[in-house]
C-alpha cells in the first residue's frame, strides 16, 4: 500500500517536470526527471520493503512487544496491566486495501505503541486478546 | 463499503471494580446527604470579574469621556455587565450545584442548561488540592480540586467552600480512598522541609540571572553605540524601548516566581505529600503515597555555584500548567533547596538513597552523539529505583521507582546504530521527567530494557495499593490474580480473586 502512495506521490512532481522540459523546449532533457523518477521510485520501492518487513510484534506472557523501522529502530514493552485502552483504527487508504492499524495506550503519553497494517480479522482478535489481558493483568497506575 | 464506516473502534480495558464489602461502602447509609458549596459562592465570582473589569474602565475611561462626555455612560455599561453576568451565572450556578459520597465515590451534579453530573472514584484519585485564591481567601473562602489521572479536564473542582469545610472534605476523601472508610479527621503531618524566604528570593534572581546578563549587556552595547557614532542614535531608539518591556517582563518572572512559592512546606502525613506555599494565593496539595510517578533533580548553571537544587515530580494528571496555562505548575516539588537536601527528599519518596546507586557512564564511542556531555550521563539501578544522569552545564538526575514504569522502549536513529549506540527510554506518566538512558551499548541497552521490564512487573507486586491504608496479605499478587482467573474464567474473576486476597 504505501509503495503504492510513494510511486503516486512521486508521479506527481516528475509529470510536473517532464512538463516543465517540454515546455521550456529542450530535446531530450524530459529524461532526466524520468530517470530521477525511477531512481527514487526504486530507492523508495526497496526501502519501504526494508521497512515493512521491520514491523513485527509480539506477545509475551506479561507484555507485548512491538518493533519498528528500519532506520530509525524502536522496540517497545507495553506490561498488559499497563494498558489503559486499545484502540483500533483505519484511515480511508488503509480501507482500501482492508488493513488496519492497532494502537496501544498506557498512562504515559510517550508510549506510542502501535502495530500497522493489521487484517481486519488480526487486529480483531489481537485488540479482544489485549483487551482480555489487560483486565486480567490491571494494576493501576 | 457500508459497515466499513465504522472501522475505528475502541475497547476499553477496565479496571477491577471497586471492592465492596471489606470496606462497607455498599451500604445505602453511605450515601450522603447532598450539599452545597458555600453561600459567598456568587460573591466571589462577581468580585473576581469586577477587579478586571475596574481596570478596564480605569484605562478606558479617559479616552471617551475626552471624547464625547455623554457616551461615558453608555462606555460603562459593557463593564458593569460582566459582573452582573458573572453575578447571575454564580448564583444560578451556585444553586444547582450539589456534591455528595456515593459508594466509594465524590459525584457532583451541576450545569443550567447542559446538567451534568461529574463522579470521581476515590481509589482512583491522584491528588487532592485546596486552593485559596487571592480573592476568595479574603472572603475565607478556598477551592477543593481533585485530580484523576485522566488529565486537567477531567480534574473536579469544588469552588467554593469555606476553609474549613474544604480541609475537612478533603479528609475525608483521603480517609475514604485510603480504605479507613468514612469520618476519619485529618490526619497529623510531620514537615520535611522548608524553604527559607531569603533563599527563595535570592535564588529566583540568580535563576532570571541570565535575562539580567543579556539586559545589561545590550544597556552596554547601546551606551557604546551612541558614544561611538551621535547620527544612530534614531536608529537605536527602538531598542532602547525594549529594556523598559525587558525589565517589566523580567520583574514579572520575578514575581511571580516568589509570589507562588513563598514559604513552600514539605511535609509527611500517612495520606501522603503535602505541598504548601503561596504568597496571596496559598495552595496546599496533598498527593497520596504512590502517586508520585518520577522525580527529577535539576541544578541549573547559576544556581549550581550555590550547590543550589530543583525537584519537581511526574503525578499522573497533574501535567498541563506550566508556561501556557495562567496557574503556576502543580509538578514542583522543591522549588529551590541545597541540593543534599532535594537528593534526601527525593530519595524518602522513592524510598532509596539515590547517592547510593552506582552510576555507570555510557561507552567512549557515545561522544559521537554527545560530544562534551557523554562523560556526565549515566544510569544506575538497584533493585527499587532505576535513575538517570545528564547535562553538562545544567545537572538533572532523574529517578523512577520500577513498578511506576509504563511502558519501556527503546530507540535508535542511523547515526546511533552506525555507533552501535541505543537509547532507552522508560515512559512515565506526563509530566516534567522524561526518563531515559542515552546512548548505551546496542547489547547494553537491549539487556537494560528486557531487565527493567521484569523489573517493573516484579516491582508492580510489592507495589503500594490504591487504597494505601488497606490492610493487604503481603505478597499479594496481580499475577497470581490473573493466574487464578485464567483457570476460572474472564472478566468479575479478578474481582472475586481481590476479595479472597483481602480475606486470606
Amino acid at each position: 500500500m504505501r509503495r503504492i502512495l510513494a510511486i503516486a506521490g512521486l508521479a506527481v512532481p516528475t509529470g510536473f517536470g517532464v512538463v516543465l522540459c517540454e515546455v521550456q523546449g529542450g530535446g531530450g532533457w524530459f529524461a532526466i526527471p524520468i530517470a530521477a523518477f525511477a531512481l527514487v521510485g526504486t530507492y523508495a520501492w526497496w526501502s519501504i520493503g526494508r521497512n515493512w518487513r521491520s514491523w513485527g510484534y509480539a506477545e509475551r506472557a506479561d507484555d507485548l512487544l512491538i518493533t519498528h523501522g528500519a532506520f530509525f529502530r524502536r522496540l517497545v514493552v507495553v506490561p498488559y496491566g499497563r494498558m489503559q485502552l486499545v484502540d483500533v483504527e483505519a484511515g480511508p487508504i488503509e480501507r482500501m486495501f482492508g488493513l488496519v492499524r492497532v494502537k496501544l495506550h498506557t498512562a504515559s503519553a510517550g508510549t506510542d505503541a502501535c502495530i500497522e497494517g493489521l487484517t481486519q480479522v488480526d487486529a480483531a482478535a489481537l485488540r479482544d486478546r489485549l483487551a482480555a489481558l489487560g483486565e486480567a493483568r490491571a494494576a493501576g497506575l | 463499503m457500508d459497515g466499513t464506516n465504522q472501522e475505528t473502534s475502541r475497547a476499553q480495558v477496565s479496571r477491577p471494580a471497586p471492592v465492596a464489602g471489606s470496606f462497607g461502602l455498599e451500604s445505602p447509609a453511605q450515601i450522603t446527604k447532598p450539599r452545597r458549596l458555600h453561600a459567598l459562592t456568587p460573591v466571589v465570582l462577581i468580585t473576581q470579574a469586577v477587579i478586571p473589569a475596574l481596570v478596564v474602565a480605569g484605562f478606558d475611561l479617559p479616552h471617551s469621556r475626552a471624547s464625547q462626555a455623554s457616551t461615558s455612560l453608555l462606555a460603562l455599561l459593557p463593564f458593569l455587565a460582566i459582573p452582573v453576568a458573572a453575578g447571575i451565572f454564580g448564583a444560578v450556578s451556585w444553586v444547582v450545584t450539589r456534591f455528595h459520597f456515593e459508594a466509594g465515590e465524590l459525584r457532583v451534579d451541576s450545569g443550567i442548561a447542559f446538567r451534568q453530573s461529574k463522579r470521581v472514584r476515590l481509589d482512583r484519585m491522584q491528588a487532592v488540592d485546596v486552593l485559596q485564591p487571592f480573592f476568595a481567601r479574603m472572603f475565607g473562602l478556598a477551592e477543593l480540586r481533585i485530580t484523576t489521572a485522566g488529565g486537567s479536564r477531567r480534574s473536579l473542582r469544588l469552588r467554593y467552600l469555606s476553609l474549613v469545610e474544604a480541609r475537612d472534605l478533603r479528609a475525608e476523601l483521603l480517609g475514604q480512598a485510603a480504605g479507613l472508610g468514612s469520618g476519619v479527621k485529618e490526619a497529623p503531618e510531620q514537615p520535611l522541609v522548608v524553604v527559607p524566604h531569603s533563599m527563595l528570593v535570592w535564588s529566583s534572581i540568580l535563576r532570571l540571572l541570565p535575562v539580567w546578563v543579556v539586559l545589561l549587556a545590550g544597556v552596554a552595547a547601546l551606551i557604546t553605540a551612541r558614544v561611538a557614532s551621535q547620527a544612530s542614535a534614531s536608529m537605536l531608539a527602538p531598542l532602547l524601548a525594549l529594556v523598559p518591556i525587558m525589565v517589566f517582563v523580567s520583574g514579572q518572572l520575578f514575581w511571580r516566581r516568589v509570589s507562588t512559592w513563598w514559604g513552600f512546606t514539605v511535609a509527611e502525613s500517612p495520606d501522603g505529600l503535602r505541598l504548601r506555599h503561596g504568597l496571596l494565593s496559598i495552595r496546599s496539595q496533598t498527593v497520596p503515597p504512590g502517586r508520585v510517578q518520577a522525580l527529577k533533580i535539576h541544578q541549573p548553571l547559576v544556581w549550581r555555584m550555590f550547590g543550589w537544587a530543583e525537584v519537581m515530580m511526574n503525578v499522573a494528571g497533574y501535567s498541563g500548567g506550566g508556561a501556557r496555562s495562567k496557574e503556576a505548575p502543580k509538578t514542583v516539588l522543591l522549588p529551590v533547596a541545597p541540593t543534599a537536601v532535594a537528593l534526601a527528599l527525593a530519595g524518602r519518596l522513592v524510598g532509596a538513597d539515590i547517592a547510593r546507586v552506582p552510576m555507570r557512564r555510557p561507552p567512549r564511542r557515545a561522544a559521537a552523539c554527545a560530544p562534551l556531555w557523554w562523560k556526565r550521563m549515566g544510569v544506575g539501578r538497584d533493585d527499587a529505583i532505576f535513575v538517570t544522569m545528564h547535562g553538562l552545564v545544567s545537572r538533572s538526575v532523574d529517578v523512577v521507582r520500577h513498578e511506576r514504569t509504563q511502558s519501556v522502549r527503546l530507540t535508535a536513529g542511523p547515526w546511533q546504530r552506525a555507533w552501535r549506540l541505543a537509547t532507552v527510554h522508560l515512559d512515565s506518566a506526563k509530566g516534567p521527567v522524561h526518563m531515559r538512558a542515552a546512548f548505551r551499548d546496542s547489547a547494553e541497552a537491549r539487556d537494560i530494557l528486557y531487565d527493567q521490564a521484569d523489573r517493573a512487573r516484579f516491582a508492580r507486586r510489592y507495589a503500594v495499593p490504591d487504597r494505601w491504608m488497606q490492610p493487604q496479605t503481603p505478597g499479594f499478587a496481580t499475577e497470581d490474580r490473573s493466574a487464578a482467573q485464567r483457570g476460572g474464567g474472564t472478566g468479575r474473576g479478578s474481582v472475586a480473586g481481590n476479595d479472597m486476597g483481602d480475606i486470606g
